[in-house]
């Protein structure tokens, strides 16, 4: 096993690379430069300010001396520095990072909270009305544009009823509160942007969840469960279930890398300064050292989310464990 | 009387609190409160001292002297003197500054700081919009010496000499800043200023229905129709003043056929601007004849907007040799009809709907008008800069000074520079070089009034509207007004009568 994962681990370096140098290749195709913001239709820019900037950050150098420049600050972790404020990239994200994964665990958890029980209860009896009905309900969710849920979720229960906070994560006194006012009113202001990431991702990991259920209750072991008189209640949750939850946690490792990914739709309708904020407007002012650690960092969580995957599944699953197949 | 917060609400997060650095509007605004320039325009747009008493220029127009208030102090207590703003000049001609504004200051010959309260700056040729370039925020030696001002600190914690102090910055959610008790005109009434970054126009808008931003800019349709509610009539307050800036349609001047003075003339002729104002901006704009709103001391009332007359655009277009020569409804020339693309960039929906107006307005006309819609970036680079396009529908935000130097004079069409329709008339250029070294008022009044004749009579660009700006502002704040410089001009005089008061609860 150990072998393996060295072997698997240090497969990923040329991944990686190969990763970056599309990135990095299609982004500086793309027509614009991060100085485009300060200077295009800023009649107070001559050319030759230009030309000065795009020197000091050496945007004037040929792509693959910019590519290795990069490759090597990155090599000792360095991300270096945003375009847009000349803060560390590092620094950047890290005051990002909290407020995207906090929303996405918590999603997380409710979905899976919700999903798996939803799945469960319907592969009992398919086709039955429970399924029906849960079919249709995780499928509005999963067909309707979360940034327009998201705006009716504000105009009813932030606007007209007033229960929840418009936007935002913070009250603007939320300096002057004590710590657990300060969590609770976090709290009160993610109870929207969360139930409603919750009720769009819950078709997804409900279906897998229902799927793999009934499968699994058309297998043998459990005729034989059945047969021997156990109870229904056991025959379900011991038998059943426990083997329809391998396909999920394979899906649960490949969606790591979507725990920092936030959603560009939702924190732009709650004004959420997290990740997918960052990625978008970082593309959209070419901020190229942001767009590049973005990449970077999603390309290792998503090839670390594989490797995590696989051997969850084979830890879970005896029949499919490496290096065991030949005994 | 002093006390309560303005909680504004802003589409973009700011980059940089330093005056010389800041580019983008949501920088601006919070650096235009921090920070003081020499100058500054007041609401009729005249220049008057902000951090200078008094200026002089001298006869040559090649020396400028400006006298410091007296005890200017910085919001840490040290005082201002007139060795901060040679620093500023130092900083923003600085080649490792990533300043977009050294082309301001290139004529500048030196700045010396004759004692504590007096510099003098000279210049190697008279050079008028210079007054405009002193309103740039002057910024702290002390704090700024030996720093590197790309990557300081000192861009997310600004010190400055403004009626406002920094206070904190929580990146993307919100900015706040506090009453400067030392304020040399006087402590602002507000406590607080707090701009709060809500990316979504329909959010903001929805938290502004809630009752949560207290100032905001509205769209025309929010303007005209969705605060048309009992519960906004009551607590907030509209204006509405033009903006700064004007829409237009620019001809790419190499293209045969828009080199034709005529055919320019006629689609000036032709095109219905008013429409266009009632129809996309619900009548909150008005008719553009030049490059300069109604409210500037250059804009020559005397020249008047054409009534739209199809019929007299069709003769100017016969005369330039298009007719319909084959019945089919289109004008032609040697079998071609006329033809072509209009560009406007992607993201901008007013002007999307602008567009398809004037490609109807025009098919009355026999033209054949294709749109186009491009991400900003490709549009700049791939189009504009390798004039790429034949018509571009676009708008400038100008500052205040009326020199359009980069705009027209027929040396500003190199790469990258604003020229890009290609104009060039030598009686405009020499108006324009003759604007620049000119400080006499009403002489420069003359020259700007000919060069708004000019430019509307040769249609370099057809100038179509000055759209307005539309604020909204919370009915609890008193003193406020709109003046043609803006709506904040007078923030330091809002106030909030005390049982109004709406944040008492913010932390010292």
């Amino acid at each position: 096993m150990a072998a393996y994962l060295i072997r698997r681990l240090l497969s990923m370096i040329p991944v990686l690379i190969g990763i970056t140098i599309i990135s990095f290749g299609v982004m500086k195709l793309a027509p614009g430069k991060p100085t485009d913001v300060m200077l295009d239709f800023n009649p107070k820019a001559s050319v030759e300010a230009r030309e000065r900037m795009e020197q000091l950050l050496g945007l004037n150098q040929p792509i693959h001396i910019q590519y290795l420049t990069w490759l090597r600050r990155v090599a000792t972790l360095n991300f270096d520095r945003s375009f847009r404020d000349g803060r560390p990239v590092t620094e950047i994200v890290v005051e990002r990072l909290p407020i995207t994964l906090t929303i996405n665990v918590c999603a997380l958890v409710l979905i899976l909270g919700l999903a798996i029980p939803l799945g469960v209860i319907a592969a009992v009896r398919p086709g039955g009305l429970f399924d029906r009905a849960t079919t249709v309900l995780v499928f509005i969710g999963y067909s309707t544009p979360a940034f327009w849920l998201g705006l009716l979720g504000i105009a009813w229960l932030g606007v007209a009823l007033g229960w929840v906070p418009v936007s935002g994560l913070h009250s603007l006194d939320a300096e002057s509160m004590s710590l657990v006012g300060r969590a609770l009113d976090a709290a009160h202001h993610l109870v929207l942007p969360v139930g409603i990431m919750t009720f769009v991702g819950l078709a997804g990991l409900s279906r897998y969840a229902r799927s793999s259920m009934v499968e699994v209750l058309r297998q043998d072991y459990i005729r034989t469960a059945r047969a021997k008189g156990l109870p229904e209640r056991l025959v379900l949750f011991r038998h059943g279930l426990r083997n329809a939850l391998l396909p999920i946690v394979t899906i649960l490792g490949l969606s790591l890398p979507d725990l920092i990914a936030g959603s560009v739709v939702m924190e732009t309708v709650f004004a959420i300064p997290g990740m997918g904020r960052l990625f978008y407007d970082a593309v959209m002012a070419r901020d190229q050292h942001i767009v590049m650690a973005l990449v970077t960092i999603g390309a290792v969580l998503t090839l670390l989310g594989n490797l995590l995957a696989d051997a969850a599944y084979a830890a879970a699953d005896p029949r499919i464990r490496v290096g065991k197949s030949h005994a | 009387m002093s006390g309560d917060a303005l909680v504004v609400g802003s589409i973009g997060d700011a980059s940089r609190l330093l005056p010389i650095l800041a580019t983008d509007s949501a920088s601006g605004d919070i650096v235009g409160l921090v920070f003081n320039g020499l100058l500054k325009y007041n609401e009729r747009l005249e220049v008057v001292g902000d951090l200078a008493e008094a200026w002089q220029v001298s006869e040559d127009g090649l020396t400028l002297t400006f006298t410091l208030r007296p005890n200017l102090r910085w919001q840490d207590r040290v005082p201002l003197t007139a060795e901060d703003v040679r620093f500023t000049y130092q900083k923003l001609i600085d080649p490792a500054v990533l300043t977009p504004y050294s082309s301001g200051y290139e004529l500048v010959e030196d700045v010396e700081a004759l004692d504590e309260r007096t510099v003098r700056i000279r210049y190697r040729e008279p050079f008028a919009p210079a007054l405009e370039s002193w309103m740039m925020g002057v910024i702290p030696k002390h704090l700024l010496e030996g720093e590197d001002l790309n990557t300081t600190s000192f861009l997310r914690r600004p010190v400055g000499s403004g009626p406002f102090r920094f206070r904190r910055w929580k990146t993307g959610e919100l900015i706040e800043l506090a009453a400067n008790p030392d304020y040399f005109e006087h402590r602002p009434h507000v406590d607080r200023y707090l701009t709060r970054i809500i990316p979504d126009q329909a959010t903001l808008f929805l938290e502004l229905l809630a009752g949560q931003i207290d100032l905001s800019g509205l769209t025309p349709l929010q303007y005209r129709r969705q605060t048309d509610t009992p519960r906004i009539r009551e607590s907030y307050r509209k204006f509405r003043y033009p903006s700064f800036g004007f829409t237009y349609l620019g001809y790419n001047l190499t293209d045969v056929r828009f080199a034709d003075a005529r055919i320019r003339r006629a689609f000036d002729l032709a095109l219905d601007k008013q429409a266009l104002i009632d129809g996309v901006l619900f009548g909150l704009g008005s008719v553009a004849t030049g490059p300069y709103p109604k409210e500037s001391w250059a804009y020559d009332p005397s020249v008047q907007p054409p009534s739209a007359d199809q019929e007299a655009a069709k003769r100017l277009l016969a005369e330039a040799g298009w007719i319909d020569g084959d019945g089919d409804g289109l004008l032609d020339q040697q079998g071609h009809p006329f033809r072509f693309t209009i560009m406007t960039n992607q993201g901008n929906e007013v002007r999307r709907q602008v567009a398809e107006l004037i490609q109807r307005q025009l098919r009355l006309l026999g033209v054949d008008a294709s749109i186009r819609i491009v991400e900003w970036s490709t549009f700049v680079h791939e189009f504009i800069d390798k004039r790429r396009f034949e018509v571009v529908l676009l708008g400038w935000n100008l500052s205040r000074d009326p020199d359009l130097y980069d705009l027209f004079h027929s040396s500003r069409t190199g790469p990258g520079q604003y020229n890009f329709v290609g104009y060039a008339n030598p009686e405009v250029d020499r108006l324009l070089e003759e604007g620049r070294r000119t400080f006499d008022q009403p002489a420069r009044q003359q020259i700007y009034h000919q060069v708004h004749r000019l430019l509307a009579s040769d249609q370099p660009y057809t100038f179509l509207y000055v759209a307005d700006a539309l604020p909204i502002v919370h009915a609890r704040f008193r003193n406020v007004r709109a003046t043609p410089i803006g709506i904040m001009d007078n923030v330091i005089d809002w106030h909030v009568p005390l049982p109004e008061q709406r944040y008492k609860r913010m932390a010292p």
